[in-house]
């Protein structure tokens, strides 16, 4: 989409008198360079800083999944071994037992409740009067701003099996056996948890996002809704969503990238850490392979595979951002 | 164009790194003898030394007065330290320290990269060598080569509550099987307590039992290593260990993910009966609650049917990396390793010298807290697979997840032991 609106530029200029001299035509072109450059010149600098932050590493990903790395003294050595890493990895079980549906079920389910509470929190904000709505936007704020690694402490605090406040309620109205219990160490309670510290810590985003968009409805196409006997249902699927579609589908886009590369909130949980491998994400897998077992290759593939996986989903949203942008027109 | 505009990018942050880097460190060069004008960069481990700070401004007074060079302390932590070095090494001469505590087990994977500095003729010719701890020196030595000098060392043994253990007519355990009969009258008499926490997160609480059980964690046969996990020995080690948890519950399933920190936390917190225990703990269990001044006790790990079990003997050495004033810190690492720098050191850290006058010397003192530890140091320490390998298998926590998938019955002993064992010799052949 970059490349259409940067060659929309020159073609506006493009209206050519019939001349003849050559000092014309020399000033012309001159012209017409300018025109070709200029734009190019402009986007130089971020150009230049996304290449050395974005696409430098992204071109050493991409090698260094193509090759048996040893680090040395003063410099590793690269041994090219083809695709091997990633015929290795697409071979193995623990990636598509355990990995590759821990990543994309946590995601989804993180996405989906990110946007659902997210977007309720926004409503709710936007009936409050000023105050209140200071009031909350500060508290869910608070949230947001909390460190990651902060806010899973939290949770795993809340949660710790018998000695946490969670634990102990749920052991004092007898739904566990606390001395029994460890929800660190099964997939499912493991992943709620994760799943209520990500949701938390995400929705503030959502919440403000879509607090701005409602705030741009139009008053009257609720009162015309009412006028004609809708209620407060219809008006929100009837109204609200179609109204600001483009931006559910931004929040939901950022929420999936985000949700699909949690690393620290799996990573610092007990047992996260590589000790169970039930609870392996592609995140901490790759980890694992580069930064414990010195596999640098096959941690680089499977960084360069949640890439792919990502960019996929992000073009399939993008598509459906743009096919819907086209119908509004 | 797009791409010499990237190329142009390309090489302007590279450009910016390389300068950047080289900023950090202007003060090096000069001639070898003589240390004036030079600095040299060490980097040592946060929270080994709770006083390290005053410590090192002694040392580098010393080290000044006696050669003129300066010393900067950089204090690096254990969690990430690794991974920091390994980015160093990877980095060359000008990112890395000039004298660096190094933890043994990093010392095979550090020194294949060609970083540390062989110091075996140096330490020959300073006569140092007949002196130093056997176990803590073959931790560092690989193909006869030494990778840096000893520093201190520490081993676990059990600790244990005495007044609890007086109070119900216990005594401190001496064969697998006291031990375990111990723990579970703990568990009748003291329901609040934690009798003897099986620490799913914890390879080195487990280690003992495979090893008093007269199994290995890996051998080696002609050069290649190869997993002993799941030896009919040491499957009947993990047995009882793990078993202590799932057959006898002295350990509640919140232990299942603790690693050895939890646990500390847990004995400040006076709910643990007795536990595997690093010599270095007690100490601060009685900083972290005054009320057990006086209440613990020690004993080395016992054996299946009496003498010891072995246990781990780690430590760390203090290396020097290759660079152009490794002359200078090997003077600097003699300095600390040896003498009063090396006994004021391992009194402040209630670590063990790496030196067997001064081993003896703490020996001597007969401290019920210190004497069951410096016997299991020297009688009965173990160290891990000297290969590089090992190392990673340590970081994958191989050995903490075959622990914790028996703890919570997902599998069998036998097909834990299998899996970890798979998993071993996986990486060893990685490595080859």
């Amino acid at each position: 989409m970059k490349d259409t609106l940067v060659e929309d530029g020159p073609k506006v200029t493009e209206v050519r008198p019939p001349a003849t001299r050559p000092e014309h035509e020399a000033a012309l072109r001159k012209k017409k360079l300018v025109g070709l450059t200029r734009p190019w010149l402009l986007l130089a600098p971020s150009l230049l800083v996304l290449a050395g932050l974005l696409l430098w590493p992204l071109i050493q990903v991409g090698k260094l999944s193509l090759q048996d790395y040893a680090v040395k003294f003063g410099g590793g050595v690269g041994t090219y071994t083809g695709f091997d890493h990633y015929t290795d990895l697409l071979g193995s079980e623990l990636l598509w037992k355990t990995v590759l549906p821990n990543t994309a079920f946590f995601a989804i389910a993180c996405v989906g409740l990110t946007v659902a509470l997210g977007t309720l929190v926004a409503l709710l904000l936007n009936r409050l009067g000023p105050t209140w709505r200071l009031i909350c936007s500060i508290a869910i704020l608070a949230a947001w701003a909390m460190p990651a690694v902060t806010g899973t402490y939290v949770w795993i605090w809340l949660f710790q099996p018998q000695d946490g406040m969670v634990s102990q309620i749920a052991g004092s109205i007898g739904l566990i056996d606390p001395e029994t219990t460890n929800w660190f160490t099964e997939r499912g309670p493991f992943y709620a948890i994760a799943t209520l510290n990500v949701v938390h810590h995400g929705f503030p985003f959502v919440a403000i996002t879509v607090l701005a968009g409602l705030m741009t409805i139009p008053k009257e196409l609720y009162e015309a809704g009412e006028l004609d006997g809708a209620n407060a249902w219809q008006r929100f699927w009837k109204i609200t969503v179609p109204t600001i579609l483009p931006v559910f589908l931004v929040v939901t886009i950022l929420s999936t990238i985000w949700d699909f590369k949690v690393f620290t909130q799996i990573y610092l949980m007990p047992g996260g850490d590589g000790a169970n491998e039930e609870v392996y994400n592609l995140g901490v897998f790759s980890y694992i392979q580069a930064f414990a077992k010195n596999d640098y290759g096959t941690g680089a593939a499977a960084a360069v595979l949640l890439t792919l996986l990502l960019l996929a989903i992000t073009i399939v949203y993008i598509r459906t951002l743009f096919r819907q942008g086209e119908e509004d027109l | 164009m797009k791409r010499r505009v990237i190329a142009a990018g390309i090489a302007m942050t590279l450009g910016l790194t390389a300068t950047a880097c080289g900023g950090d460190d202007g003060s090096d060069s000069g001639d070898k003898a003589d240390g004036k004008g030079k600095t040299l960069t060490v980097w040592i481990m946060e929270g080994t030394n709770p006083d390290a700070r005053p410590f090192f401004k002694e040392a580098g007074k010393a080290f000044e007065k006696k050669t003129g060079a300066k010393i900067h302390v950089e204090y690096q932590q254990w969690a990430t330290a690794q991974k920091k070095f390994t980015t160093a090494i990877e980095g060359g001469a000008d990112q890395v320290p000039d004298v660096a505590e190094v933890g043994t087990t990093w010392v095979p994977q550090f020194a294949e990269t060609g970083a540390l500095v062989d110091v075996t003729d140096d330490v020959k010719k300073s006569g140092l060598g007949n002196d130093l701890v056997e176990g803590l020196k073959d931790a560092g030595t690989l193909d006869g080569k030494q990778y840096g000098m000893p520093w201190y060392a520490g081993v676990r043994s059990i600790v244990y509550r005495k007044d609890v253990f007086e109070k119900h007519k216990l005594k401190a355990p001496t064969t697998w099987k006291e031990l375990q009969s111990a723990a579970k009258t703990l568990k009748d008499k003291e329901p609040g307590m934690i009798p003897f926490p099986v620490a799913g997160g914890a390879e080195m609480f487990a280690a003992p039992f495979i090893w008093g059980a007269g199994g290995e964690l890996a051998t080696e046969q002609g050069g290649t290593w190869k997993s002993g996990i799941n030896s009919p020995e040491a499957v009947k080690g993990i047995e009882f260990y793990t078993g202590l948890a799932t057959k006898d519950k002295v350990s509640p399933a919140k232990v299942n993910t603790w690693t050895e920190k939890e646990v500390g936390d847990a004995w400040g917190k006076g709910e643990v009966a007795m536990s595997v225990n690093g010599n270095w703990t007690p100490k601060a269990i009685v900083e972290a609650n005054p009320d057990l001044k006086g209440k613990l006790g020690a004993v080395p790990i016992p054996g299946q049917t009496g003498g010891m079990s072995k246990s781990f003997l780690g430590g760390s050495y203090l290396s020097t990396f290759d660079t152009d004033k490794k002359d200078l810190a090997w003077e600097f690492v003699k300095m600390l390793t040896t003498g009063d720098f090396a006994a004021k050191w391992a009194t402040e850290t209630n670590y063990f010298p790496g030196q067997n006058s001064e081993l003896k010397k703490i020996e001597a003192k007969k401290d019920p807290l210190v004497e069951p530890f410096a016997k299991q140091m020297l009688e009965a320490g173990a160290t891990v697979p000297k290969t590089k390998a090992y190392g990673e298998i340590q970081a994958s926590k191989v050995i903490p997840g075959m622990v914790q998938s028996i703890l919570t019955g997902k599998s069998s002993v036998q097909e834990a032991a299998d899996k970890a064992a798979e998993d071993m010799d996986a990486i060893f052949a990685k490595d080859k």
